[in-house]
């Protein structure tokens, strides 16, 4: 075909091209103070929020150019280990769980950013908005970008006065029953997942709390072999008849499509819903409301799994100046509403300032759904994970080894998908994180 | 190769023709999907043609995303390294196959044991040399790796093709005062042709569609390639945007597919007379 | 070739073939020495500093389950699509062999599975096998083969069974194009020669082709057995490993130990007990392959 034969020709030329502009790049790089932005967020609604955030931060320091460049999501762990063993690093990374952070941080590898929230003003914040970033001693490994209430429960108010349930379940027995009356027809009653992945670790997690227990105490000795955790295994178990077949390799996306296509009358995720329900399932929108998780009985307080998206600044770039500038940039009213609107309801922000600010409010999305937002702005904002899983909890920073270990997904595998007896297989999972724990 | 009546042949294409639907069958998927509004992929139950054809995916990519650059670099590095493949593993294979010194057999064989270390530790040492040669982050990087992944295969499959090119051609050329230099571009070449098409299409494929090492070796969203352009933009861990991934999958295998068609001949010769020996 | 030259003819010989040791000596033997060294440290993958521990990693890593069972997943998984691989391969390229229409076409489309990216195959191959929304599901129930959808990538032995299936579809291109090219240079005297013994398609096959392609499927075997006994993308997006670590294979364990648990010391560990395993097949395999290689 023609057109190979032409690029032969051309391809000489093009060799030269790239290696020349590679070997010039580092060169510019020192003329012009150039910030990398790197984010495993990088769908085009978001884009375009990040362009407008980008363009009038150069405005205002000319001099310093600033590259946004999207990484992966998966795959973050590999880029970012040959980021910092080489010393490229970029100069400041947003949306990574929280727990990359405070790992990262006790690494070495991350500069404190107490400056930075001043720049922003404390008082703005969330009280305890950043307290999972809190390494002891007043220091701050990062701080949110935002925040997410990952696990509300997502009810059809259609599906449920269809099969004549007049309350929303409140406790783990109600949602079992409620999930069974409305299960049938092609329509199942939730779509938990029970697949060897993080997105088990982590929901599990909550369903951990749900029962009254914790992964770790206060001082971050293993505690599995509690009562709660016996009873959250079985608890999750008995769900496995109510969720869809496939469910044993459920990661977010699948459990989140399922709720919004309608195939399953309860969902658990983030506001996200919303914007997806909107766009790939119109009917059911006006149907949809959300509520925090139920827990095993109403003597147990609700627990909300922050995501705490975050921010962070690599210590061995060269321009800490430029980075803080930026960090703080970020938190500005007109570009951060402007990323919070490219998925509203998801991220919800960590000042309290821009919550209730009314040009946050402008938005199609929110407006309509404002109890929910609401509701879910307050829950992330007292909301916990892994790495710090109570007000008395201390800073855990082995969270990335102890969810990327999968152990506790295969914890619920043993016992959901392999019957096995919950006790012995919470202590077997006891067993892997105290190992865990003394090996990092 | 049997005979067969019009009947025979008919048959016969219906039954090939449907191996080759059920194979290509994902294929058809993606470009179904790719032409499918939003609010019709998840219908339950699935169907399979659209309602409404739409081609707003195909647009959306081309016109408001990256995607056109991303096609761009891997163009670039698909030919770049497939150039570079056939320079060093021609001028290598014709060592391997016409010439004698010690230790040569052994280095024939040593070759293929370089396939046997896993990508996954190969990967941080290898942007650390890329960091100590300067060219760290560059599409050139990638070249070179790549082209270190092709090269083994590539030398066995030049080696072989070349060992059969009969003496007597070379021997002419000699006689007739050239050196062995000009006896290799102006004989040795010219026969090696369909081994050399074979070769850069395999290493083009390679290139074109290798993922993990693009991931940690490349952030540059200028020079990124397809496959990380495209993932790192259109998949999160919570999110997928299944229209424009799936229009931007067929636009990344058609080309693939077209120039294959086209190539065929070329390249199955070069595997063909190139394992002769035996 | 004893001509004078041939004394300055090393020279040229050796210089021909210095790039190619120079690539190898920079991107295969460093690392390859980087991994042996790093194996008997304990070292923080972000950092790639960390304290001498010996062997203690190997001991470790032999003495628990989990390698073992990697291994064991690797073997299945490794010569299940292996042999799918050159079975459907073999098959594919004795039919496109034959005249049929737009046979250009239908040979280009038959290898599409290896045209496209892993990444992206993989998620259609989710998507196909979704319980809600997959059409193998639908079809098989709409056929009325099964009555409830069926879980391709959450149970075993479907996971393992899937992993090996989706394997054999996306790489058995690879084995057509070496076998169709070959085949299309056997001479037909030698198959009417056998027709005229008396011979009968199966016969013709057994006799006649198959000794044909022995030298292209000894060295197309190698290779594919030593890359899917790499493989990695394709198993860890598809199951992760799971369910629980049934489909862990070594790789996957390479990975999760470099990355997640952030240990690049037990990681290179992984790797060179891998490479060991390699070796020890490839080398039975030349042994008994002996002369055959040398093609």
């Amino acid at each position: 075909m023609s057109r190979l034969a032409l690029t032969r020709r051309t391809t000489l030329k093009s060799m030269a091209a790239g290696a020349a502009i590679g070997a010039t790049a580092p060169a510019i790089a020192q003329a012009t103070r150039t910030l990398r932005w790197w984010s495993p967020q990088g769908a085009p609604a978001q884009l375009a929020a990040y362009k407008y955030q980008i363009e009038t931060f150069e405005a205002v320091n000319p001099g310093i150019k600033v590259v946004f460049e999207a990484t992966s999501d998966e795959g973050y762990p590999a880029q970012f280990a040959a980021a910092f063993a080489s010393g490229q690093v970029p100069g400041i990374v947003t949306h990574l769980p929280s727990f990359a952070v405070t790992s990262y941080f006790n690494q070495g590898l991350l500069s404190p950013f107490n400056d930075v929230i001043k720049m922003i003003g404390e008082e703005k914040f969330y009280p305890n908005a950043n307290r999972v970033y809190d390494m002891g001693s007043n220091v701050y490994a990062g701080i949110g970008i935002g925040n997410s209430a990952a696990n509300m429960i997502w009810l059809r108010k259609d599906l449920m006065a269809k099969a004549g349930i007049a309350k929303e379940p409140r406790t783990w027995d109600e949602l079992r029953d409620a999930a069974r009356k409305m299960q049938g027809g092609g329509i199942y009653g939730a779509p938990l997942p029970y697949a060897r992945n993080s997105m088990t670790s982590l929901v599990f997690i909550c369903f951990i709390h749900g029962a009254g227990g914790a992964v770790f105490s206060p001082d971050l000795q293993p505690t599995l072999t509690s009562d709660a955790v016996v009873n959250a295994l079985e608890f999750y178990a008995s769900m496995r008849e109510l969720c869809p077949p496939g469910a044993t390799n459920y990661s977010w996306g699948e459990s989140l499509t399922a709720f919004v296509s309608g195939a399953t009358a309860t969902g658990l995720y983030t506001g996200r819903v919303l914007a997806n329900t909107l766009a790939q399932n119109p009917t059911a929108a006006p149907h949809i409301t959300c509520k925090l998780y139920p827990t095993i009985s109403a003597n147990v307080p609700f627990w909300t799994f922050n995501d705490f998206p975050s921010v962070m600044i690599p210590k061995q770039f060269a321009d800490q100046d430029a980075a803080k500038k930026f960090a703080a940039w970020l938190f500005r009213e007109d570009g951060y509403v402007k990323q919070l609107h490219a998925a509203p309801g998801h991220v919800l922000p960590v000042l309290k300032t821009i919550s209730e600010s009314a040009s946050y409010q402008n938005n199609d999305i929110i407006k309509q759904y404002r109890a929910e937002v609401d509701l879910m702005a307050e829950a992330s904002a007292g909301g916990f994970n892994l790495g710090k899983e109570s007000p008395q909890h201390q800073t855990n920073t082995k969270g990335r080894e102890v969810i990327g270990s999968n152990v506790l997904a295969e914890l619920v595998q043993k016992v959901a998908l392999n019957k096995e007896n919950a006790k012995t297989s919470a202590a077997w999972a006891q067993d892997r994180i105290a190992e865990i724990m003394k090996r990092t | 190769m049997s005979r067969r009546g019009p009947l025979g042949f008919a048959l016969y294409s219906l039954f090939a023709w449907s191996i080759v639907a059920l194979v290509a069958f994902p294929l058809l998927w993606m470009v179904v999907t790719s032409l499918k509004p939003q609010n019709e992929l998840f219908r339950r139950p699935p169907t399979i043609l659209p309602q409404i054809v739409t081609f707003e995916h195909y647009v959306k990519l081309i016109l408001e995303t990256p995607f056109p650059i991303y096609f761009r670099n891997s163009v670039i590095l698909a030919i770049g390294t497939s150039f570079a493949v056939i320079v060093v593993a021609t001028l290598g294979a014709h060592s391997l196959a016409r010439f004698a010194y010690p230790g040569r057999r052994f280095l024939a064989q040593l070759v293929l044991f370089t396939y046997l270390l896993p990508s996954v530790v190969l990967i941080i040492p290898l942007y650390m040399l890329m960091v100590w040669l300067g060219i760290a982050n560059t599409l050139f990087s990638l070249m070179l790796a790549y082209t270190s992944f092709a090269l083994p295969f590539a030398l066995w499959l030049l080696r072989s093709f070349m060992a059969s090119i009969p003496d007597d051609l070379e021997h002419a050329a000699l006689v007739d005062g050239a050196s062995r230099m000009e006896a290799f571009f102006d004989v040795i070449l010219p026969q090696a042709l369909p081994g050399i098409i074979s070769t850069s299409l395999f290493t083009f494929i390679l290139a074109w569609n290798e993922y993990l090492y693009a991931l940690v070796l490349l952030n540059r969203d200028a020079w990124r390639p397809l496959t990380t352009g495209v993932i790192n933009m259109l998949t999160s861990a919570f999110n997928i945007e299944w229209s424009l991934l799936m229009a931007a999958s067929v636009m990344m295998s058609v080309p693939l597919i077209v120039v294959f068609a086209f190539l065929q001949k070329h390249l199955t010769q070069g595997f063909g007379a190139g394992g002769v020996k035996g | 070739m004893t001509s004078p030259l041939d004394r300055r003819n090393h020279l040229l010989g050796a210089m021909l073939i210095a790039p190619t040791i120079l690539i190898f000596c920079a991107v295969i033997v460093y690392p390859l020495v980087s991994a042996l060294y790093l194996s008997l440290f304990r070292i923080a993958t972000p950092t790639l500093t960390g304290a001498w521990v010996g062997f203690s990693n190997y001991t470790e890593l032999l003495g628990s389950g989990i390698f073992w069972r990697g291994l064991r997943a690797n073997l299945v998984w490794t010569a299940g699509t292996l042999v799918l691989q050159i079975v459907f391969g073999v098959l594919a390229a004795l039919m496109l062999h034959q005249n049929m229409l737009f046979r250009s076409l239908a040979r280009a489309l038959i290898l599409f599975p290896y045209f496209i990216s892993t990444v992206v195959a993989v998620l259609v191959w989710r998507w196909l096998f979704n319980d809600l929304y997959g059409i193998l599901n639908h079809l098989l129930l709409l056929a009325g083969l099964i009555d409830m959808p069926v879980d391709w990538l959450g149970s075993m032995p479907n996971a393992m069974i899937s992993l090996v299936l989706v394997g054999a579809w996306k790489y058995f291109p690879f084995v057509v194009i070496a076998v169709l090219a070959r085949l299309q240079t056997i001479p037909e005297t030698l198959y009417e020669a056998a027709s005229i013994d008396g011979a009968g398609p199966l016969a013709r096959f057994w006799d006649v082709t198959l000794p044909q392609l022995r030298s292209v499927l000894v060295i197309v075997i190698l290779l594919r057995a030593i890359w899917d006994f790499k493989e990695f993308d394709l198993i860890f997006l598809l199951t992760g490993g799971g369910p629980i670590d049934s489909t862990q294979t070594l790789p996957l364990l390479v990975y999760q130990e470099a990355f997640s648990m952030q240990d690049m010391g037990r990681a290179s560990a992984v790797a060179v007990l891998m490479m060991a395993v390699m070796l020890v097949f490839m080398t039975a395999y030349f042994r008994s392959y002996g002369r055959q290689e040398e093609s």
